[in-house]
């Protein structure tokens, strides 16, 4: 027969005060563990939901960013002639050759200054990526030197506010609007007129190409054709997985997270282990009188394991709710946080996320903690002889 | 479950002669020596309060072993945390980094400069050597990411930039002789098992061309042993005279006057189609620092929760030992002793096991950084993370302070109770 789980649960709280300090202790390497999750989450998400699955992003062979990559102006005469390509109302074939410059700018409020992508964007570009649309001021005139930036990004720098200008070169360029791009990738980049770009950089050459085939058939077709183009020398690739492969930023994050969580978890491990040792051995007679009243040794083990499983849990739910509140104060406040993304040397805006399931997987981390830690103080309480631990004091 | 009553099972049937090989085990644990050494000391002298209080900490072994345990892995977090930080933060510095200046297009990194610029910076006063220095970012063979860099250079304008390397009597000569070799690190050299006269090929990222590069030196000595140097002529022949250079490094005459020199480039190529940001080399690596965003806010404050944490499992094992022994801290106190005299006891023990866990701690983290391969292990993203003596420092003050800590709440524990109190404690 089980002892009542009630008996647990009542021994963790009247030894409140000896179990806080274990409890506060999981709380904090359980909040460490899904912030740093959360924020992995977070960069990933920006990335991974970048893109239409219709459209085609071509690159050069070899590079790994759009901002590393050359196409030029012949290989998008070329490519725009591929019957595969879809058309719009006007009968224009529905491509987008783009410009992306690293211009650095000064950080709001700090010292110091960091990259920042701008995009040379067309009117064909923006009618293919619908998931960015305006929020503040009104969008770029062609042929002016104006930029709108992602409001996320704008957050995190100085002069990007409406009316700010950014310096690109001997020219300033003036912020008119502020768009949103729903957590995408887009949210790091400013956008500007193409030619102008262009121009202002004094380059002939373009960054990438996005284009949208007829179907789903056009797409494989067209994708096969421009690899296997050895005068091209492109790279083309689903709009999709190009920034799926960029999630490749998360990955200092999510080993750091991995490391931290183990060695803290260590930690904590013993720290359960001394507190659920102490809870045995102040408890001897009590175990005694269990054994004598007819209660096994495996109820005795399972009993502990789960007063000490409970413990951690405990302190996952805090560590968890913890993590949380402060995500919730970080959405409150509107917090942006940024990283340099180590392919295009640019920074990357992103939030991080606390969600419902890496809540639980908090919560189970810390049960695993418990349960490793109560394990060997309940094997002894169940070796304990029965006689002598009535008869200890 | 089953596996549990198994073991209770064993247990139950366990002979005379295994519980006796289970007692000569505990002499593998170096508490118990300790213990024993304690004790053969009291033999021999007597009871001394030193040796009273290491007694009195040594005899619940498991929770002395669980403690020094747990404080050991939080320091030893401490300071990897502490490390990874610094190696962030503060790249390597050399005296020659001072004199060396890196001018780069005012808009970013990745903008180019024209070439032209070379004979204006020249005679600037204060420059004594400038070579054009272009990052080429090519993956070598057929690595996806390529953890050394690769710049062309200028190679008779940069041998007078490279004071501080040291590159074998001659070699150099081969180098500027041939102009599709290069000269290469001692590392990178050890890493892919290269030697002199093998050719290394590169895959370009940022140019739409591929290098063919034959090895006609090495170098070593230098803060980075890695990077790979070509002649900037060849990078322009293969993209067809574009007339720009990535940046420019330049070389001072000495120290103070590198703030002029700085400047004066600035002001050079103002207003001009290509506006230039000098700084020292020093800067220049801060600034990718810069890029890295809240990185070090993020690392301090985990380092704060380690922390945090270390002190909460330090002061819950030492309440829970001090419980333990409230009875006999109650009879010391009926036998005469002090307040202060318990306190101290309290003191010594936290303080006593804080230390031991500290120096296996820190001795571990130390020992574990400096002798394993790091560079091989994260593929060269860390080259150095060196524990330095005063990182190592700060995690003994932090142990040392947590000893002291966790001491406050059991001795007011103590203090507080009367001696009646203390004896019926039943706890």
């Amino acid at each position: 027969m089980a002892l009542p789980l009630r008996y647990n649960v009542r021994n963790v709280l009247v030894r409140w005060r000896t179990t806080a300090f274990t409890v506060l202790g999981i709380a904090a390497v359980v909040t460490v563990f899904v912030l740093l999750r959360g924020m992995a989450r977070g960069i990933e998400r920006s990335s991974g939901n970048t893109g239409d699955p219709r459209n085609i992003l071509v690159v050069r062979k070899g590079s790994q960013a759009e901002s590393g990559s050359l196409v030029t102006r012949d290989q998008f005469r070329t490519l725009q002639y591929f019957e595969e390509i879809a058309r719009n109302e006007k009968n224009e074939p529905v491509i987008s050759a783009e410009l992306v410059m690293i211009v650095s700018a000064p950080r709001r409020g700090a010292a110091g200054e960091a990259n920042t992508l701008l995009r040379g964007v067309t009117p064909r570009g923006m009618e293919l990526r619908p998931q960015v649309t305006l929020k503040e001021g009104r969008w770029f005139t062609p042929g002016k030197r104006e930029v709108v930036v992602a409001q996320r990004l704008a957050s995190r720098f100085a002069g990007f506010e409406l009316g700010g200008t950014i310096k690109a070169g001997p020219d300033r360029l003036t912020v008119v609007g502020h768009f949103d791009a729903a957590g995408s990738a887009f949210d790091s980049e400013a956008w500007m007129d193409a030619d102008e770009c262009r121009s202002i950089f004094d380059r002939d050459m373009y960054s990438s190409i996005l284009l949208r085939p007829r179907d789903e058939a056009a797409l494989t077709n067209l994708v096969a054709r421009i690899q296997a183009d050895k005068r091209l020398s492109l790279r083309a690739e689903r709009e999709v997985d190009y920034y799926a492969k960029q999630t490749m930023t998360a990955m200092p994050i999510k080993i750091l997270a991995g490391i931290l969580g183990v060695a803290m978890s260590i930690g904590a491990v013993f720290a359960a282990m001394n507190t659920m040792y102490a809870s045995v051995a102040a408890r001897t007679r009590e175990v005694g009188t269990l054994r004598v009243l007819g209660f096994s040794r495996f109820a005795i083990v399972l009993s502990f394991l789960i007063e000490g499983t409970f413990l951690a849990m405990l302190g996952g739910l805090l560590g968890s709710l913890l993590a949380w509140s402060v995500y919730a104060v970080v959405l409150l406040r509107g917090i942006n946080f940024g990283t340099m993304d180590f392919q295009s040397f640019a920074e990357t805006v992103f939030q991080f996320r606390v969600t419902p399931d890496l809540m639980l997987l908090g919560v189970l981390f810390s049960a695993a903690i418990g349960f490793v830690g109560s394990l060997l103080p309940a094997l002894r309480a169940a070796q304990l002889p029965v006689i002598s631990a009535l008869k200890s004091l | 479950m089953g596996f549990i009553t198994d073991y209770i099972q064993l247990q139950k049937a366990k002979l005379a002669h295994e519980r006796a090989f289970l007692h000569l085990l505990r002499w593998f644990s170096p508490l118990v020596w300790l213990d024993y050494l304690l004790r053969l000391i009291v033999r021999r002298f007597g009871l001394s309060y030193l040796t009273f209080i290491g007694i009195s900490a040594l005899r619940n072994q498991r929770r002395a072993l669980l403690t020094i345990i747990s404080v050991a892995v939080s320091c030893a977090l401490l300071v990897t945390l502490l490390t990874l930080q610094r190696e962030l933060t503060v790249p390597p510095e050399s005296e020659a980094a001072s004199l060396r200046i890196i001018a780069r297009n005012k808009v970013s990194l990745a903008q180019p400069l024209p070439a032209k610029q070379l004979p204006i910076i020249e005679k600037i006063p204060g420059v004594v050597a400038v070579s054009p220095f272009t990052f080429f970012g090519g993956n070598f063979r057929e690595e996806t990411v390529t953890s050394f860099a690769q710049f062309a250079v200028d190679p008779v304008r940069f041998k007078d930039l490279i004071v501080e390397g040291h590159i074998a009597e001659g070699t150099y000569e081969a180098f500027i002789k041939d102009r599709t070799s290069c000269f290469v690190g001692a590392d990178t050299m050890k890493r892919y098992g290269l030697k002199i006269g093998d050719k290394m090929r590169f895959t370009g990222t940022f140019y739409p061309v591929d290098l063919d590069l034959k090895i006609a030196a090495v170098f070593q000595g230098t803060v980075d042993d890695r990077g790979v140097f070509f002649h900037h002529k060849l990078l322009d022949e293969l993209m067809g005279d574009p007339g720009t250079v990535g940046t420019w490094y330049l070389r001072v005459a000495s120290a103070g006057v590198a703030n002029d020199v700085i400047a004066r480039v600035n002001k050079a190529f103002e207003n001009s189609s290509a506006e230039v940001r000098a700084e020292t080399e020093r800067a220049f690596q801060m600034g990718f620092i810069s890029m890295l965003g809240n990185v070090k806010l993020l690392i301090g404050s985990i380092s704060a929760v380690v922390v945090f944490t270390l002190v909460l499992v330090t002061v819950s094992t030492m309440s829970m030992a001090i419980r333990e022994r409230f009875r006999e801290l109650a009879v010391l106190k009926a036998l005469g002793f002090r307040r202060t005299e318990l306190f101290s006891f309290i003191l010594a023990e936290s303080f006593g096991l804080a230390a031991l866990g500290a120096l296996v701690g820190i001795g571990g983290a130390w020992a574990f950084w400096t002798f394993m391969d790091l560079q091989k292990m994260t593929n060269g993203f860390l080259i150095y993370f060196e524990v330095t003596p005063r990182i190592m420092a700060t995690g003994a003050v932090v142990a040392a302070l947590l000893g002291i800590v966790s001491a406050i709440a059991p001795s007011l524990a103590v203090a507080r109770t009367s001696v009646v109190e203390g004896l019926k404690t039943l706890d």
